[in-house]
């Protein structure tokens, strides 16, 4: 029997919010639970390895000794090893370190300049109309998609010695015999080579963030400054630049976030030789790990990298940070 | 900005930067079809006048190569064999033996498996960590910034970490898939979730609050509403995604030995103490594998600087 109440018969107790511990559809819970996938990945895929990482770093085991890394970790806390003497040698009797990063530091900022010249130059061609644009752009930005290895060898084969890029270096000087340039065998010949792939590979980002950037300059400004004769080079550094401004700082940051892991390409290229010649951080912790097996010395080293890199990404990330927060 | 004149400067310019940007292929390319003789002769050969595909049949169809050459002792093209070109070929038949045992099938197995289970969970953790993001604010900006710290370090200096806790007693996920797939995903997933984030934010909220008030749960708002709605942005970052996992190298080679292999492994290896470099054979590899790559960039190429830029530049 139905009885006649406001609410057309409905039990009133299922009408009231049920009081349960836990409701999955609560506001309150909601992000929690959403969120929670990516940090339970973030906790053992990054957190917990850098946290072993630590420990073992702090101790001079190696694989090679035959003792568990357990137990290598056990040696922090019982205090039967002299703590941290990897960081100590590191900073004080290792030249290759630093070197390492200051050479992956110095390829960084050349190649990032040049990428940004380029970058500028091609996209303000591409600001024009002309035949062909989007078959050109197509062509232009295909550098981009190929991956780190295949670029690495692609211009492995380029800078061998009897290789296209002698040879038409050769040309230009007038002879048909090819330059006598060994690429890849001469220290800085071989820096140089790394910073021409580099430029080579992500030159197509900066020119399609900046011709982004470039597009979205207000015209009326533009044609102020025209109307009132200013000359093409002074509209560009006053009115053009300084709209470009955060734009220009999303690029460096991002391809600064990259250039600094460079180990693809080099691997392929020269595996940092001659020598140390093209030896970036990456390498170098490569193969003190993996060559050397010194896991916990490389481990050491990676640790002062880690800290380097994300206070210097953290601090070039400061000025866009709000740009890339917000919604848009 | 007014469209000014496209002068001759701009002309050479455009040139120069095209020639720089398809030479590189364009050798790749060439040399991939180049026979064993001319992939390393002064001058250089730019483009061979005996193509051959030998060098996409060893790598794909090696038992193709079996049959047509009645065994292994005759891999050149030619007939006559000058004594230098002799010792070249045997050297090259070793090769080609150690490639018939090993033909590049189990790499490209790898790289398809590896790279599509990363990028599917790369993308499902992506997306319900950009939900939280985007609709509840969670972790205010703390939390971004905590899951784009993932892409901020190099990946060596991650790798060493995994190689000893992959190796470690009780874990032994070295040389397997599923740690494989488990790294790829983690260093993918700022990327992930930072551009679907951009993606969510574009769409206004109000959509799935509607949704709400018509009775449907959060949950059920989100999967039923939001995700075909910016299904564009979906496909787009899955593809970008896969870009990444199909590219990546340095983990691949740490964690990987004998079991599993992906296809940058493989092309870093085609290396025989015999024969030196397999440029062709290496240069065919490549071909194939950026095929996947270029016709996936062209696709999303709209989206490429989003992606490449976590969602700050959108077009």
């Amino acid at each position: 029997m139905v009885t006649k109440t406001a609410n057309g018969g409905v039990p009133v107790r299922a009408l009231q919010a049920r009081a349960r511990l836990f409701d999955p559809n609560d506001k309150r819970y909601i992000g929690i639970l959403f969120i929670t996938p990516v940090q339970l990945l973030l906790i053992t895929m990054l957190i917990f390895p850098f946290g072993l990482e630590f420990f073992v770093a702090l101790t001079e085991w190696q694989p090679t000794y035959g003792t568990s890394i357990w137990h290598a970790v056990g040696t922090v806390f019982s205090g039967d090893t002299e703590l941290g003497l990897n960081y100590y040698y590191l900073v004080t009797d290792e030249p290759r370190f630093l070197e390492a990063l200051g050479r992956t530091l110095a390829i960084s900022v050349l190649s990032l300049c040049l990428e940004f010249v380029i970058g500028l130059g091609l996209a303000t061609i591409f600001l024009k109309t002309f035949w062909g644009k989007r078959i050109w752009f197509t062509a232009l930005l295909t550098p981009m998609m190929i991956m780190p290895v295949v670029v690495g060898y692609t211009w492995f084969m380029l800078f061998q010695y009897s290789g296209p890029v002698n040879q038409v270096l050769g040309w230009i000087g007038g002879t048909s015999a090819g330059a006598d340039l060994q690429w890849l065998n001469n220290g800085v010949l071989a820096f140089f080579a790394v910073v021409i792939t580099e430029v080579w590979h992500w030159t197509p980002l900066f020119f399609l963030i900046l011709l982004s950037g470039l597009n979205a300059v207000p015209e009326n400004p533009v044609r102020a400054a025209t109307v009132l004769g200013a000359s093409n080079w002074r509209i560009f550094w006053t009115v053009i630049m300084p709209n470009m401004r955060g734009v220009i700082i999303i690029a460096f940051v991002i391809r600064g976030m990259e250039v600094i892991k460079l180990f693809d390409e080099i691997y392929i290229l020269t595996r940092g030789g001659p020598g140390t010649a093209t030896e970036t951080m990456s390498l170098y912790l490569y193969k003190l790990g993996f060559q050397d097996f010194r896991l916990a010395y490389a481990g050491s080293a990676g640790f002062i990298v880690l800290v380097i890199t994300v206070v210097m990404i953290n601090m070039m990330l400061k000025p866009i940070r709000y740009e890339l927060l917000e919604k848009r | 900005m007014g469209a000014r004149k496209f002068g001759p400067g701009s002309a050479i310019g455009l040139a120069f930067g095209l020639l720089f940007a398809v030479f590189p292929l364009f050798w790749m390319v060439s040399t991939s079809f180049k026979p064993s003789n001319e992939w390393v002769t002064t001058p250089p050969v730019w483009v061979s006048e005996n193509g051959t595909v030998t060098n996409y049949l060893v790598i794909l169809w090696p038992s193709v190569l079996l049959e047509q050459r009645g065994g292994l002792g005759q891999y050149t093209e030619e007939g006559e064999v000058t004594a230098q070109r002799a010792t070249e070929s045997d050297a090259v038949s070793g090769a080609v033996a150690d490639f018939l045992t090993k033909s590049a099938w189990q790499s490209i197995r790898g790289s398809i498996i590896i790279s599509v289970l990363s990028t599917m969970l790369s993308i499902v953790v992506g997306f319900m960590a950009a939900i939280a993001i985007a609709r509840y604010r969670f972790g205010g900006n703390v939390t971004p910034f905590f899951i784009l710290s993932g892409r901020m370090f190099p990946p060596i200096a991650i790798a060493i970490p995994f190689v000893v806790m992959f190796s470690a007693p009780g874990i032994e996920a070295t040389d397997s898939y599923w740690g494989l797939i488990l790294a790829y995903a983690a260093v993918t997933v700022p990327f992930s979730t930072w551009m679907l984030k951009s993606f969510i934010d574009e769409l206004p909220q109000e959509i799935e609050e509607a949704a709400m008030m018509d009775g449907m749960s959060r949950w059920e708002a989100h999967i039923k509403v939001t995700v075909p709605l910016i299904k564009g942005g979906l496909i787009a970052t899955s593809l970008f995604i896969f870009i990444l996992n199909w590219s990546e190298f340095l983990f691949a080679l740490v964690l990987t030995y004998t079991n599993v292999e992906t296809i940058p492994v493989k092309l870093s290896k085609y290396f025989s103490a015999t024969s030196g470099q397999q440029y062709g054979i290496q240069a065919a590899l490549a071909c194939v594998s950026i095929v996947p790559l270029v016709i996936v960039g062209f696709f999303i190429q709209r989206h490429l600087v989003r992606g490449l830029t976590l969602g700050a530049i959108k077009r």
